[in-house]
Order: C-alpha cells, then sequence, then structure tokens
C-alpha cells in the first residue's frame, strides 16, 4: 500500500517535472528566435535601410522591398477584407445552419491552414499565365498578382472572425431593429457590422499580421524587383522575398541586410498582433 | 392623435416600399452568397489549377510518378518520391518532437501553472505562433544549423550512427538494425531532414499546445473535482479523465499541426539542403515538396515546371485530407460540448 | 362568462369603465408551433384600445410568444408557425400580404433588455423614423425631441445627443428603446418584460412612463412580475400552459378570479 502510495506520487511528480521542462523548452526556443531576430537585426539596422534600394546590393538598403511589401499587402487586404467581411456576414446571418452555410464554414477553416505556395501556384495560373498571354509572351509577374494571392490567405481569416464576432451579436439587436420595420440589408450592414465591428478589424489586423511574413506565393507572383517601383502592374520587391533572396546568397553583407529586414517584419508582425489585442479589449470595456 | 394624416401617408407608401425592401434583401443576399462562394471557388481553384498546371506531369509518368526518385532536368525525368519522402519525413520528425511538449505544455497551463502565471506564458506561446515562417528559417538556417552541426550531429553520429568519425561504432549501431542507417553522417554540414523536422517542430508546437490547451478545458470541472476527491494525483486526472474525454480532439490538434507542417515551405526550404537525392540517413540534406517548388519554379519551363505543378496539386490533396480529419476530430468535441 | 370562456369562446373583459373602449386587437383561435412543439392552443382575447393589457403566467406559458406574434417578429426564425387570426384595425395581420412596413410601423415592440443600437443616442431615435419617412433636418430634431420627452428621457440627454447610447445606463437605455419605438408614431406599443433587467428606481419609472403613454397608445405588456401588473394595467390577462386561462379586468382578476388556476398562481401556490 505505501509502496503503490509512492509509486503514484513519483510518476506525478515525474509527468508534472516533465510538464514544466516542455514549457521551458517552448518559452526557450521563442526566446532563442527573439533574441537573434533583435541582436542580428539592430547591429544591421542603418538609415540607409530606409533610403537605398536592392540595386545597390551589399552597398544598399531594402527601401524598394518596404515600400513593395506595403503595396502588395495593402492590395491584399483591399481585397480580402470587403469578400471576406460580406462572406462571413453571409454565414453568420443568412446560413448559419444551412447545409451549404456549414460545408463552407468548415472549408474556410481548412483553408485557413491550407499551403500557402500552392495558393502561389494557383494565382500564377490565373493571373500571371492570362495576362502573359495576352502580352505576346512576356511573363507578367506584378505586385497586383502578389497582392491577389496575399488577398487568398487573408480571406479565410477574415470570414472565420466576422463569422465569429457577427454570431456573439444578441440576437435582441436584430429584432430590435426588425421591429421598426428596417430590412435585413440595412440592419445587417448599418446595426450587426457596427456592433461587431470591432472584432471584425481585430480579423483584418490578424490576417495583415499573417500575410506580412508570407514569401512562398510571392516568388510566382510579385516575383521581386531591384528597383522602386510605385505600379503595381510591374513587378515588384517585397521584404520577405528580399530576405529570402539575400539569405541564401553567400555574402556577410547581404546577410545582415537579410536579418535587417527579419528583425523590421517580426517587429511589424508582433506589433500589429498586440494592436489586435489592444483593440479587441478596449471593445469589452465599451460594451460593460 | 394629432400625427393621424403622416400616419396614413406611411400607410400609402408602405407596400411599395416592402417591394422595394424585399428586392433589396434579395440582392445583398445574393451577393453574400457569391462571396461566400468565392471562398469555396478558391479551394476547388487552386486544386484545379496545379492539377491542370501538372497535367502533362501525370500524363507522361503515370502511376511510376509516384515511385520513381528520378530527377534529372537534362533528360526531362522527373519522379515524385524524393520531394514526398522529405515531406513526410520532416513532418512526422515534427510530430514526434511537438506532440509530447505541446502536451506538456497544455498540461502545465490547464493543470499546473499557478493561475497567474497562465496567461503570461499562453500569451507568449502564441507570440510563437505569430512569427513569420521565414523567420524561422532564417534562424534555423545561420542560428540553429551551424549549432546542430557543431554540438548535435557528432553526438548522434557517433553514438547511433554506423560511420562516425572516429571509427568506433557505437554498441546502439552495431546491435539495433537500421538505427545505423539513419543516423551516417555523408556530408559535413548542418542542413539535414533531421533539422527542418527540428525547425517544423518549433514552429507546429504552438499550434498543437493551444488547441489541447483549449480541448483541456472544455473538460467539466465536476469531473475533475470528483477523481480528485477520489484522491487522484493530478497526473492521474490527466491521464484517466482528462484525456479520454477529449482525445478526439487532441487527435484532432496533432493533425492540425502536422497538416501545418506537410504545407510549410519557408522554415524547411532554408534548412533542408535541397538535394533531389534518396538516402536513409536523416542526418543527409534532401527536399520536400513545397522547398523544391520554392527553389526551381522560377526557372523551370515545360514538363519540369509541369512536374512541380503536379506535386503542388500532391500536397494540396494530402493536406487537405489531413485538415479534413483534423477539423472532423475537433468538431467531435463541440458536439459533445453542445449537448 | 366564466362558462364562455371554458368552452374557448372569447373572452371578452369584465363590464365596467374599461370595456366601453374599442377593441384594437381582436384575436380569433390563434395556434402557435416551433418545431412540431405546440406552444399556443387556440388563444381568443379582444385588446381594447388605447388602455394597457397586462399578460402574466409562469414562465413558459407563452406570453412573450403570443406578444411576438402581434408584431410577427417570430416569422425571423425558421420553422415557426402560427395559426389563426390577429385582427388588427380590421385587418389580419398573419395574412401573407399584409405589409411588413406597415405592420411594424403601426406596432412597435420593446423587449427585455434594452438594446441600443451601436451609434449615438440621435441616431438610435432617427434610425427607425428615417427608413419609413424622408425627414428634413430640422423636423428630424423635433421628431427626436418630441420622442425623447415622451419616454421622460430628453432632459437626461439633451446635452449629449452626439454621445454613444452604449454610454447610458440600462434604466435610461431602456427609455431610449422606447422612444425609438414610438418615434414611428405607433398605435400599439408591445412591452415584453420590459422592466426584468432593471433595478427597483428604473422600473418606477417606467412604470410611470406607461401610466402616461396609455392615452396615446395601445399597449400590451407581458410581464412575470404580478405586482407590476397590478399597478399598472387596466386589463391582465393569465396564461398556463398555451393556454388563456382568464382575462378580466385587473382588480378583477387580483381580487376574485373566476378560475382556481388563477388563485393559485396570484396567491403564489405556483409559477
Amino acid at each position: 500500500m505505501n509502496t503503490l502510495y509512492l509509486r503514484r506520487r513519483m510518476t506525478n511528480w515525474i509527468a508534472l517535472g516533465l510538464s514544466v521542462f516542455a514549457t521551458l523548452i517552448g518559452l526557450g526556443f521563442l526566446a532563442w528566435i527573439l533574441w537573434e531576430t533583435l541582436r542580428q537585426g539592430i547591429s544591421a539596422l542603418d538609415l540607409k535601410l530606409f533610403t537605398k534600394i536592392t540595386a545597390y546590393g551589399a552597398d544598399g538598403g531594402l527601401a524598394n522591398a518596404m515600400v513593395g511589401s506595403l503595396i502588395i499587402n495593402f492590395i491584399g487586404i483591399a481585397i480580402a477584407t470587403p469578400i471576406g467581411v460580406l462572406a462571413g456576414t453571409w454565414l453568420a446571418e443568412y446560413a448559419n445552419r444551412t447545409k451549404l452555410g456549414e460545408t463552407i464554414r468548415f472549408l474556410n477553416d481548412i483553408l485557413l491552414s491550407a499551403p500557402s505556395i500552392v495558393m502561389g501556384l494557383f494565382v500564377y495560373t490565373i493571373v500571371v499565365l492570362p495576362s502573359t498571354a495576352l502580352t505576346n509572351g512576356n511573363t507578367t509577374f506584378s505586385g497586383f498578382a502578389g497582392g491577389v494571392a496575399l488577398a487568398l490567405i487573408a480571406l479565410p481569416v477574415i470570414v472565420r472572425t466576422t463569422d465569429e464576432m457577427l454570431r456573439l451579436v444578441p440576437s435582441t439587436l436584430r429584432e430590435a431593429a426588425l421591429s421598426l420595420g428596417v430590412p435585413q440589408w440595412k440592419l445587417t450592414l448599418q446595426i450587426l457590422i457596427r456592433a461587431a465591428r470591432s472584432g471584425i478589424i481585430t480579423g483584418v489586423l490578424l490576417a495583415l499580421a499573417r500575410i506580412s511574413g508570407e514569401t512562398a506565393p510571392l516568388l510566382f507572383t510579385a516575383f521581386g524587383n531591384n528597383f522602386m517601383v510605385f505600379s503595381p502592374m510591374s513587378k515588384m520587391a517585397s521584404l520577405p522575398q528580399i530576405i529570402y533572396q539575400y539569405a541564401n546568397d553567400p555574402g556577410d553583407a547581404m546577410h545582415a541586410l537579410a536579418w535587417a529586414g527579419a528583425f523590421v517584419v517580426t517587429m511589424f508582425v508582433l506589433l500589429l498582433s498586440l494592436a489586435s489585442r489592444l483593440v479587441l479589449s478596449r471593445n469589452k470595456v465599451s460594451h460593460d | 392623435m394629432s400625427s393621424a394624416p403622416d400616419a396614413l401617408a406611411i400607410r400609402d407608401t408602405g407596400d411599395q416600399r416592402n417591394h422595394r425592401d424585399a428586392r433589396h434583401d434579395r440582392w445583398f443576399r445574393w451577393l453574400l452568397m457569391v462571396c461566400a462562394l468565392l471562398v469555396l471557388a478558391s479551394l476547388v481553384g487552386a486544386a484545379g489549377a496545379t492539377l491542370w498546371g501538372g497535367r502533362h506531369a501525370f500524363g507522361t509518368f503515370g502511376w511510376h510518378f509516384l515511385t520513381s526518385s528520378a530527377w534529372d532536368p537534362g533528360n526531362d525525368v522527373y519522379g515524385a518520391l524524393v520531394p514526398v519522402y522529405g515531406t513526410i519525413a520532416t513532418s512526422i520528425i515534427a510530430l514526434i518532437i511537438a506532440v509530447p511538449v505541446s502536451f506538456g505544455i497544455a498540461l502545465y497551463l490547464s493543470e499546473v501553472a499557478p493561475p497567474w502565471l497562465r496567461t503570461p506564458v499562453a500569451s507568449a506561446i502564441e507570440l510563437l505562433a505569430g512569427i513569420p515562417s521565414i523567420i524561422y528559417g532564417m534562424w534555423g538556417l545561420f542560428i540553429f544549423a551551424p549549432f546542430f552541426s557543431a554540438h548535435i550531429k557528432p553526438w548522434l553520429t557517433s553514438y547511433l550512427g554506423d560511420s562516425p568519425d572516429d571509427g568506433k561504432v557505437s554498441w546502439v549501431a552495431a546491435h539495433v538494425p537500421f538505427i545505423g542507417k539513419l543516423f551516417a553522417s555523408n556530408y559535413p554540414f548542418g542542413a539535414s531532414v533531421l533539422t527542418a523536422g527540428i525547425v517544423l517542430a518549433i514552429m507546429i508546437i504552438p499550434f498543437i499546445s493551444s488547441v489541447m490547451r483549449e480541448v483541456f478545458q472544455t473538460v467539466p470541472t465536476r469531473l475533475k473535482e470528483s477523481a480528485y476527491a477520489l484522491g487522484s494525483s493530478t497526473w492521474e486526472v490527466v491521464w484517466d479523465i482528462v484525456l479520454p474525454y477529449t482525445r478526439s480532439a487532441v487527435i484532432g490538434g496533432v493533425f492540425l499541426g502536422l497538416g501545418r507542417a506537410l504545407g510549410e515551405t519557408m522554415a524547411v526550404t532554408f534548412v533542408l539542403g535541397n538535394a533531389m537525392n534518396l538516402s536513409a540517413s536523416l542526418l543527409d540534406p534532401g527536399a520536400s515538396i513545397a522547398s523544391t517548388i520554392a527553389n526551381q519554379f522560377s526557372e523551370a519551363v515545360g514538363l519540369q515546371k509541369a512536374t512541380l505543378m503536379a506535386l503542388a496539386f500532391l500536397l494540396f490533396v494530402v493536406t487537405f485530407f489531413v485538415l479534413l480529419i483534423a477539423r472532423l476530430m475537433l468538431r467531435q468535441l463541440k458536439k459533445r460540448e453542445g449537448l | 362568462m366564466t362558462e364562455s370562456a371554458a368552452a374557448g369562446l372569447h373572452p371578452q373583459p369584465a363590464a365596467g369603465p374599461e370595456a366601453v373602449a374599442p377593441t384594437k386587437i381582436q384575436v380569433n383561435d390563434l395556434h402557435f408551433y416551433y418545431n412540431g412543439f405546440h406552444a399556443l392552443k387556440g388563444i381568443s382575447m379582444a385588446i381594447p384600445e388605447k388602455k394597457v393589457t397586462a399578460i402574466i403566467g409562469p414562465s413558459g406559458c407563452g406570453k412573450s410568444t403570443l406578444l411576438r406574434i402581434f408584431n410577427r417578429i417570430y416569422a425571423i426564425y425558421p420553422k415557426l408557425e402560427a395559426r389563426g387570426e390577429v385582427i388588427l384595425d380590421g385587418e389580419n395581420v398573419l395574412a401573407p400580404g399584409y405589409s411588413m412596413n406597415r405592420l411594424r410601423s403601426k406596432v412597435g415592440m420593446v423587449f427585455q433588455k434594452p438594446v441600443p443600437f451601436p451609434m449615438t443616442i440621435f441616431e438610435n431615435v432617427a434610425y427607425g423614423i428615417r427608413h419609413h419617412e424622408k425627414l428634413s433636418r430640422a423636423d428630424m430634431e423635433v421628431r427626436v425631441e418630441k420622442a425623447l420627452r415622451d419616454a421622460a428621457l430628453w432632459d437626461e440627454v439633451k446635452d449629449k445627443l452626439k454621445q454613444n447610447a452604449l454610454g447610458l445606463s440600462g434604466g435610461q437605455q431602456q427609455r431610449l428603446c422606447i422612444a425609438r419605438a414610438i418615434a414611428l408614431r405607433p398605435e400599439v406599443l408591445l412591452l415584453d418584460e420590459p422592466t426584468s433587467a432593471l433595478d427597483p428606481i428604473a422600473t418606477g419609472r417606467i412604470e410611470q412612463l406607461v401610466e402616461e403613454l396609455k392615452s396615446q397608445f395601445t399597449i400590451v405588456i407581458v410581464t412575470h412580475n404580478m405586482q407590476q401588473a397590478a399597478r399598472c394595467s387596466d386589463l391582465t390577462a393569465f396564461m398556463y400552459m398555451g393556454e388563456l386561462i382568464e382575462f378580466d379586468g385587473t382588480e378583477k382578476i387580483f381580487t376574485k378570479p373566476s378560475k382556481k388556476q388563477t388563485e393559485d398562481y396570484i396567491t403564489g401556490r405556483f409559477g
């Protein structure tokens, strides 16, 4: 009896000790990765990063890649937000508990973790190839194509948060508006989406954070460009794509630039996820 | 009532407005449904586009495509075996490492940690999920792979491999079949299937652990309390009550992580070495489907491009089914919760 | 009288000063089903104009369901079905051709929990009006002020009309919802347990408001609070298990009800 009790206690302590150890492993790697990104990134930070373009190589900066990233991300979010919000609204308000609605909600969840590189090839097929055919065989990679690829990745994130946030809106709000004779489309656009506004903004911010670090889908869509361009119809550099390119370069100076880019991207993404949390928590306060 | 004339005016136009509202409602509903169908279209489209793009590869190589390890751009002969093996091997290694660690983290966060520590630690782990995969790749390439090559790899080859640097074959390698081959070192650098698996594991740990933690929290408190009341230890409650109760969702979480690992590109491409040859050793470089596409697609033409498209189709279909299983498993718990 | 109610015929309010008013809503043999469950079983009653009619009964008796049929708000959910007649000013509102805009502008509703829209106080009141009428800015301001005054809220909010309505207290929010409903100048006002989420002071103000609004509107109030029904209604209907047990002058119901079930409920023997 006593040995049984002892053995059970031992097992318990070992298991709980291992769980602490596992957590430390997780936190340790987090610290390691963040620390290296900070250390290597900050030591490579330099004013020319923001003023010079990648055409100068090791002596250059990342200005065109940063501008390119902003443009491509903007296109992605600008396409994905209206479509995602409307699709999420349909799932929550019109198709909740219908077969088609449940199916699309389910497939959207799958799309959330679908391989992004395949999305890149998809956009290559439907945007880059047709425009190549239209321009007599010049391969027409473009910032716009990159934006479409990122939109496909942002879309399921926005659909899901909109869907979830709208389903949290109490049904009494719908009843109150309908009891005034307001038609459903007005109710949806002017009251429900407004009531779920901060949740939806959170979803858009999360989607932006998600696509800001995406590299794979941009390789065959926006492609890259060593010069500063603003037209979405031309090939365009982006930070992740330049990081990828420079990290695979043998030169140490290029590696430093890649680290600097990695630092900028990481900070941007972390600030975005922080901002999205703030938006959501502020919303909670205002509802009390 | 002083407002009687107004009220009458409302009544006269009421029917007209009724029709207009109904029409607008119909249009609106239609617009929304089209947007939702776009979600469906992107899924079907991605599968369709890669299948279409890869049709020449499937047509040329047939079923042999899946079993051939050839990759010869000179003679335009390609097989899927090397990247398929690399994808599966790295993902399995990632799961072997990530599942127990994630379980430990979930256990710590739901049962062990003092309440005030739970939120900050959980947020930190979630932060790990927010880091872009290219950062994992950079860290893997410049920091972890050299570290692995200098400290972990020599230890593995000399204790488990069959061709250690000092020539003395260890007991394990001599007595356990296959182990020696798995840990043989034929190249002097850090990029390898094992390295990629480890980096992938770190990447998917936050996904799996947050799913596990969430499902652990769905276990009714009365269930746990009644077990504690019988004198069970924390571990016994988790092993005998929590795990059986949440089994399907836990498996769902693991499959979700697997889906992520299979399709991950950047974290793997940097540390896998991109060698298109089949090697039994986990310490040799290899290639995965995603890394092969990332590396070769821009310069590929003709049949090679079709082959890469065909690989993308395979990857998409396989991850689709893995994620499908994951979501179905996760839904089972939700259903029970709803009852 | 007792016999006719038992036979499922239309129970009429007791003779007396209240009964003189003409009928505003005539309910004939109303049945209600959801997912096959028979929730209302042949309700018939005549609700008089410009009186306060209270509907009481234990929870689940169908009193809120009945109220939600009067403006067909139940129809926004699938699988709900009402059979029978609800005749408002001589027309059956359950008839498929009855204009929803017309019904909703004639019948206003206030819900259990205050549900201000996520917009300013002014916009909350103006929002519904705007859908039904095109008014100039000045006219709109007059309408909003009138509605807020009628809802006894004007003095408290006149300086912060541009502020978000979510910042008001619960009682103020509920009066805002009443203002929003009466801003459309309905003829009937449905109140679905309007004070169940409020503190006693806010409740008192709403009850006082109901008394004041009676001269302009036909009011039907559902309440689980018997004292409230006794305090502010002219007629009271008692429902139990989907049936209308007794409908009579409030004083009669609370002093000498004709049915044993009513008496048991009033005296607190169940519910």
